[in-house]
């Protein structure tokens, strides 16, 4: 199919308890090099031998749940890009699929096999070319160093929430509220902005769409979702076509929304200095072709796509 | 004197007529008023019976929709590769027939470079596993098939769709009808002994009772927060078969066990649990003629016990 994968096949690593969806995915991968797992607490030893370059692991396991084996996976093996596959979407495990997992997709049982080989084939090459960026924070002093570089922008309309956000984060980061899209741009034009913190939506109407634009074009900046009304589906397509980073449901925490901003700027400050990374975050071919939801106005899609990269070198995936 | 007393007592035969007839109105007036009560209540009682079953009807297909997706994932995936295999040996016995029909065309010095050339596609077909592959693929999706069907024949039996009324029924086929419906609550943590005994039929109303059976199953499996085990018994007693479900969760408190089965009594949060479960549940089995008892202890767990006449009383009645 590509010619990376003409000399090293692709390596993909299989993990369901129902050895006939493992057989069916080998199948279906035939022209792979493909392991097959049947107990997903084996899972992070075969990864050892395997070095795979894409994972598809179910959720719902006897022995283990599917977002634990991926978290494990993703100190062990970070290299491998992890995709979940699930029979029946409850929140927790979406939730936990993003915070926790850290997961590139989200896919659905029954899967669509053509969708599929895409998909696996994108996040291999991914896998393959994107150097990995280590997990852990990053030191002190870089940590002084991103505070007084970039800023955080707080999309959002509830002023309680605002307050809230406010008390957290205003005493350790340089803090923007908008309570529009319009406003939001202007902040994104005039400052460099590493975090966008955002509810689904404020009274003027639907943020998805912008944020998913603003992913598409500017995946380097991390967005941290905070919404009211949680739902699994909108959690999946948030993350299928949004790329977030983190999923927060209100009210606000304080320790886990530090903890989930101090991640995020790190990530940043690390993707600036190695841009060759951020295509590991990015919305591949295969995502941006199948948006779903409510679409950006036209003006502001421009000025989403002109808004400085503030980042050397912008590597684009396939380019 | 005379008169004065004759007075006195007309009087007071009057006063006590007046009052007797007073009460007598007021008596009259509560009977009906209570009439009316009974018959609101047992109205609003019907309403929720109603408005249970939907719920459990939703809980139902939440459940069959996760365990038919695994199976319908792989079918769907193997008709496809299948179909994609047959091509490939098409091909591949094309090439050979190519070879053939070269050969018949052939003059002498040719034949020899002919014959080579059939011989490396005889031995590719010979060599190719492709039809053994799709045979595999065939199979799981017959299993597939039969997993799937065996959930819709369930998930009929369990709803009664076709039929409705007063039936007689292996109770232990309403247990393990159940267990399937309630399967994605309990897969992942809890783990189910099944010792089911030799036992009567019972005459009941089958949709009712399967509703009973569901919600002990839920009701356990939300009582223990991790692993826990569920164990179901059946028992034939004289008259009438005892069904149990112990759970190894955290038990109802001395003060909360008399409550348990009043209509709107929860322990869950709000928005979990709408406290009429154990209420339905009771009335149900009175409905039957039948008992429910509940045996229990702070932290160790808890055993409801439910028990149905073999012979139905013709005047038992539930809504």
């Amino acid at each position: 199919m590509d010619d990376i994968f003409q000399d090293k096949p692709l390596r993909l690593l299989c993990i369901d308890d129902e050895a006939r969806i493992t057989r069916a995915l080998k199948a279906l991968f035939r022209d792979c090099q493909v392991e097959l797992c049947n107990d997903p607490r084996q899972a992070v030893a075969m990864t050892a031998n395997f070095d795979p370059d894409v994972v598809i692991c179910d959720q719902r396991m006897p022995q283990m749940q599917g977002i634990d084996v991926l978290r494990e996976l993703k100190t062990s093996s970070p290299r491998t890009m992890r995709i979940l596959l699930t029979g029946y979407a409850d929140l927790k495990a979406v939730l936990g699929s993003v915070n926790e997992g850290e997961v590139y997709r989200y896919v659905n049982k029954p899967w669509d096999n053509a969708d599929l080989r895409i998909l696996v084939f994108e996040a291999a090459r991914i896998a393959r070319e994107a150097p990995v960026i280590t997990v852990d924070p990053i030191s002190e002093q870089e940590a002084a160093e991103a505070r007084g570089q970039v800023g955080i922008l707080v999309l959002e309309d509830d002023p309680v929430t605002q307050q809230r956000l406010r008390e957290i984060l205003q005493a350790h980061y340089q803090v923007r509220f908008a309570n529009n899209a319009e406003r939001a741009l202007q902040i994104l034009e005039q400052h460099e902005t590493g975090v966008v913190i955002s509810e689904t939506e404020t009274s003027a109407g639907d943020l998805t769409g912008l944020l998913k634009a603003l992913k598409q074009h500017h995946p380097h900046i991390a967005t941290v979702v905070i919404t009211e009304r949680a739902n699994a589906q909108l959690a999946m397509e948030l993350i299928n076509e949004g790329q977030v980073y983190r999923m927060l449901i209100k009210p606000v925490r304080m320790g886990s929304c530090r903890l989930s901003v101090d991640a995020a700027i790190g990530r940043y400050w690390k993707l600036k200095r190695n841009p060759r990374a951020i295509q590991r975050f990015a919305l591949g071919a295969a995502a941006a072709a199948t948006q779903t939801g409510p679409q950006v106005q036209d003006s502001l899609l421009a000025r989403i796509r002109n808004l400085p990269s503030r980042i050397v070198q912008l590597v684009r995936f396939g380019s | 004197m005379t008169t004065a007393i004759l007075a006195i007592t007309t009087v007071l035969a009057l006063a006590a007529a007046v009052f007797f007839f007073l009460r007598e109105r007021k008596l009259r007036a509560g009977l009906v008023q209570n009439e009316e009560d009974a018959k609101k209540r047992e109205a609003s009682q019907a309403q929720v019976i109603h408005t249970t079953k939907l719920a459990s009807l939703g809980q139902m297909v939440a459940g069959v929709a996760h365990e038919i997706n695994t199976p319908l994932g792989f079918v769907k995936s193997n008709v496809e590769v299948v179909s994609d295999l047959i091509s490939e040996y098409e091909a591949a016995v094309t090439k050979v027939m190519t070879g053939v029909d070269l050969l018949l065309a052939l003059d002498a010095s040719m034949v020899d470079k002919a014959k080579a050339a059939i011989q490396k596609a005889r031995i590719e077909l010979a060599r190719a596993t492709t039809l053994n592959e799709a045979r595999e693929l065939l199979e799981d999706s017959a299993e597939g098939l039969k997993q799937m069907s065996g959930l819709v024949m369930n998930l009929k039996g369990f709803a009664r769709v076709d039929r409705d009324g007063m039936d007689t029924i292996d109770l232990n086929d309403s247990i393990r009808s159940a267990l399937t419906i309630a399967g994605h609550q309990l897969r992942d943590r809890i783990h189910v002994v099944q010792e089911l005994g030799e036992i009567p039929k019972v005459k009941c109303m089958p949709s009712q009772i399967n509703q009973v059976f569901l919600n002990m199953i839920t009701n356990a499996a939300q009582a223990m927060d991790d692993d826990g085990t569920l164990t179901i018994r059946s028992v034939a007693k004289p008259n009438f078969v005892e069904v149990s479900f112990e759970d190894t969760g955290h038990g109802i408190p001395d003060d909360v066990l008399p409550k348990i089965f009043d209509p709107f009594f929860t322990t869950k949060p709000v928005g979990e649990g709408t406290g009429l479960g154990l209420s339905i549940v009771h009335k149900i089995i009175q409905g039957h003629g039948g008992a429910i008892r509940v045996k229990s202890q702070a932290g160790k767990g808890t055993t409801f016990f439910v028990e149905l006449p073999v012979a139905q009383k013709p005047a038992a009645k539930a809504a």
